[in-house]
């Protein structure tokens, strides 16, 4: 029997309301509006789709084994890569790891550093993105599924599992366009003068299944249609840097991002080489780019300088859309993706040229490694 | 396992079905039992066996206490349990803090030492269980509290769910009483508490997360120098944010103990309505500051023993409440200032107290905005993760920056803005009455329409499942 005894007699007071009808009229109210709310998503255009979340993310690297074809990148290789072509070319289901927005740089020092992966990494880069700086944006990205990864509890397992069931089903769950705060985000009240604030995200244009593979919805991939409109408007403002900082000297921010971009470089190679020396491989992509966009990204990250220089250093497979006719025959209808149908037939012209980059495991060991990539590995192996 | 999510949405319909199913008191309080070392359970594991350790030390040393003959064995039985407790606080959330301010210490005196990075992982919660198990052995050694003879109800109330890890701070002495007779199921109580659960909920995702985290995290996170307006909106931000999300998470907390028949203190009352700061710590985390006047302060002399040493026996509480709440001089300089600020207002209530004038509308109002401002820059150094960031800040809010950077969206500084002049009117309104007034004095269709509207915000935010801000703590 219990004995303890205190002077607490505490009773929460309840305030004198009929709570039964109250409790059903709100029930029955809410019911109303979710169910309002849901039908004008539905004739706004949505459709039930999964949400690229964090947890979809660690999902799909917890299914990450040793042997296996890990896809890393930006959004195009969400958009354009098909699994399943991918799956039929190449014997095996690739796990799709690209993010959107972001630089997969992290993910593929990650990878590296898992001892236990000795697989095969299709490496999407689109060199803007992938030398962006430590703390920018598209570095953020991958750190924060990273970080959603690492920490993965039960909780959020269980959490996934059942957000996964209501978004197969419910077309206004849409974390990009129709959360409280996107549409806040909408309002049209002009910043000031000088704000240096982002560039606005694109709007839902895509539906992502359970393997995180994105295809474009129809409307966005007719020319001139005002969501195509929409989505292409964003690519230029968010391919352009921000302003320097004005509060770090011009010639000491230009050093840094110049010391930033070298040891970028050299990371990537040390990484690499150490996919390579436990016997995997890393394949470089470069996915299709058209427009004022492709423009833009020379521009920002000119392909001699970028580019050629990755492939040189680590001395990796590449396959560049615009080094081969058959790639290179698309359009992206808002610049940067492919549309659905398209990204299947690209996928199958992609295939060859991965079935060639793809060697079987037993020449990889007699790889050598490029002078770059062979120093960075013995750095590696010092530290 | 968050409030805003999925996965207690479940859980918690799972242990209420199971709860109010079962007929024998022993067998609710044993699935309430196991159902808090699930919830606590989920975020990692082997933590839950620490947070029993604790329990259980401290339910032996509860009943030595209680036994013993003498009152030099009783010190020395609270001194074992006051030292086990802090010392694992001390280490898991102190333990580098410590090694790097001996390493500090050490280069000033000329001796270069490299401490060993200890790389711990702070258990979820610690600072409030351990708070809810020590006041147990406390009070049985003040002898306000008899030991329980059960391990279960004293488990239980250390690890109740609602309350677990980020508080209010429950004392067992309020809990245990609670565990001795089982609540009659009562239609009012429970809906009552799904209302709660529903402000709390509103409170957390749409009006801290939503409206205001944004603006917050871009201003503290800032790396330059700011305009005097996103300094502020930064800062308002930040103080209705850690508002909404503790807040919400006391109300969801009081919420779901009432849907299973348990009583929690308010931990909040209106707290940027109040009118000087021995007014503002009757109001925010209530369950902290009466923890430590009643452990800390009383017992250091409170002010039994003159004016000099009740300003330093304030000082000395708020010093350990800011240390409390992080391992960070940052956090001590917000404690220092609001010891500060409670003395100056102890010396100033003493000289104008008898002034009528000092009782007019007019002034209190702005003793009050004055009081908000002064806590608006103590939030600066809570917030900020170093000095140089927090030094910006107070800057740009003076004006002395006339050349920083505008960095937020004049969107969200609206939003910001109409939030805070929403709080603070609000607060300022109901300064004097309760929720509970509040809502039986409410026109029953103002009622669902407000309930339905908040059901409706939460539904909108789609649940992006962020940490609590006190999770950290």
């Amino acid at each position: 029997m219990h004995s303890s005894t205190s002077n607490s007699d505490y009773v929460r007071p309840v305030p004198h309301v009929p709570w039964r009808g109250v409790l059903l009229a709100v029930a029955l109210l809410s019911t109303a509006a979710t169910l309002a709310w849901e039908l004008h998503a539905r004739a706004a255009g949505y459709r039930p789709t999964l949400n690229d979340t964090a947890d979809l993310w660690s999902e799909a690297r917890a299914s990450v084994r040793p042997d296996s074809l890990v896809l890393l990148g930006t959004s195009r290789m969400l958009f354009d890569i098909d699994l399943d072509v991918l799956e039929r070319g190449l014997g095996r289901r690739p796990t799709q790891l690209a993010l959107v927005g972001s630089s997969p740089f992290p993910i593929l020092a990650d990878l590296a550093a898992d001892e236990s992966f000795r697989g095969t990494v299709l490496l999407d880069i689109v060199p803007a993105m992938y030398l962006a700086p430590t703390g920018s944006p598209p570095v953020e990205a991958s750190e924060k599924a990273l970080r959603r990864y690492r920490s993965w509890n039960h909780a959020q397992r269980w959490s996934h599992h059942l957000a996964l069931q209501l978004e197969h089903h419910l077309a206004f769950l849409q974390q990009e366009d129709l959360t409280l705060g996107r549409l806040l985000e909408r309002l049209p009240v002009p910043d000031r003068a000088g704000a240096l604030v982002p560039p606005a995200m694109p709007p839902y244009f895509y539906s992502l299944d359970r393997d995180r593979r994105a295809r474009m919805v129809p409307e966005s991939a007719v020319i001139g249609s005002p969501l195509q409109q929409r989505v292409s408007s964003t690519w230029l403002p968010l391919f352009t840097p921000p302003p320097p900082p004005s509060f770090v000297p011009r010639a000491a921010f230009q050093q840094m991002m110049v010391e930033g971009l070298e040891a970028r470089f050299r990371e990537t190679a040390k990484h690499i080489a150490r996919i390579r020396a436990r016997g995997g491989q890393v394949v470089f992509l470069r996915l299709p780019v058209t427009g004022p966009l492709a423009e833009r990204e020379e521009q920002l990250a000119p392909r001699a300088a970028t580019w050629e220089r990755l492939v040189r250093e680590n001395g990796v497979p590449a396959i560049h859309f615009a080094d081969h006719a058959e790639l290179r025959a698309f359009d992206c209808p808002e610049w940067s993706h492919l549309s659905a149908e398209d990204s299947v037939e690209f996928s199958r012209r992609l295939v060859p040229h991965l079935q060639a980059a793809v060697r079987p495991s037993e020449l990889r060991e007699r790889t050598t490694l490029p002078a770059v990539a062979a120093s960075a590995l013995d750095r590696s192996r010092g530290e | 396992m968050l409030f805003n999510s999925l996965t207690f949405v479940l859980f918690f319909v799972l242990v209420l079905t199971g709860y109010w199913t079962l007929r024998s008191w022993e067998a609710r309080k044993n699935l309430l039992l196991v159902a808090s070392y699930v919830f606590y359970g989920t975020w990692n594991p082997p933590f839950a066996l620490l947070l029993f350790g604790t329990t259980a030390l401290d339910f032996y040393l509860g009943a030595r206490i209680a036994r013993s003959g003498t009152s030099g064995a009783r010190r020395g039985w609270l001194v074992a349990s006051l030292a086990s407790n802090l010392s694992m606080l001390g280490f898991f959330k102190y333990g580098n803090f410590l090694l790097e301010n001996f390493k500090w210490l050490l280069a000033q005196a000329g001796i270069n030492y490299q401490p060993p990075q200890l790389d711990l992982f702070l258990p979820i919660g610690i600072s409030f269980y351990t708070f809810h198990s020590l006041s147990y052995t406390l009070d049985v050694y003040r002898g306000t509290t008899q030991p329980t003879r059960s391990l279960r109800d004293f488990t239980l109330a250390v690890s109740f769910f609602p309350q677990l890890v980020a508080g209010p701070i429950v004392r067992a002495a309020d809990f245990l009483p609670q565990a001795a007779q089982p609540p009659k199921p009562e239609a009012g109580r429970f809906i009552w508490g799904l209302l709660l659960m529903t402000l709390g909920l509103f409170e957390k995702t749409v009006l801290a997360d939503t409206m205001l985290a944004s603006s917050a995290e871009k201003v503290f996170g800032y790396g330059g120098p700011l305009a005097s307006l996103d300094a502020w909106a930064g800062v308002l931000a930040f103080s209705g944010q850690i508002f909404f999300d503790f807040a919400g998470y006391s109300t969801c907390a009081i919420g779901a103990a009432l849907c299973l028949g348990f009583h929690l203190r308010d931990n909040f009352r209106f707290p940027y309505g109040a009118i000087g700061f021995s007014d503002f710590w009757r109001r925010w985390h209530i369950s902290l500051s009466t923890f430590l006047r009643d452990y800390l302060y009383i017992p250091l002399g409170g002010n039994r023993a003159g004016a000099v040493r009740a300003a330093i026996n304030l000082m000395i509480v708020m010093f350990i409440g800011g240390l409390w709440h992080g391992a960070a001089w940052t956090f001590v300089v917000w404690g220092v200032i609001h010891g500060v600020c409670l003395v100056v207002e102890k010396v100033l209530r003493a000289w104008f107290k008898p002034a009528a004038w000092t009782q007019t509308l007019g002034l209190q109002i702005l003793l009050g905005l004055g009081t908000y401002a002064v806590v608006c820059v103590a939030w600066v150094f809570f917030r900020a993760t170093d000095f140089p960031t927090a030094t910006r800040l107070v800057q740009a809010m003076a004006g002395a920056l006339p050349a920083g950077d505008a960095i937020l969206p004049t969107r969200e500084i609206l939003q910001v803005g109409l939030v805070t002049a929403g709080l603070l009117l609000a607060h300022g309104l109901l300064r004097n009455t309760t929720m509970e007034t509040v809502v039986a004095k409410m026109p029953r269709a103002l009622l669902v329409s407000v309930w339905t509207a908040m059901v409706g915000g939460i539904i909108l935010t789609q649940g992006n499942g962020n940490a609590f801000i006190y999770f950290q703590f």
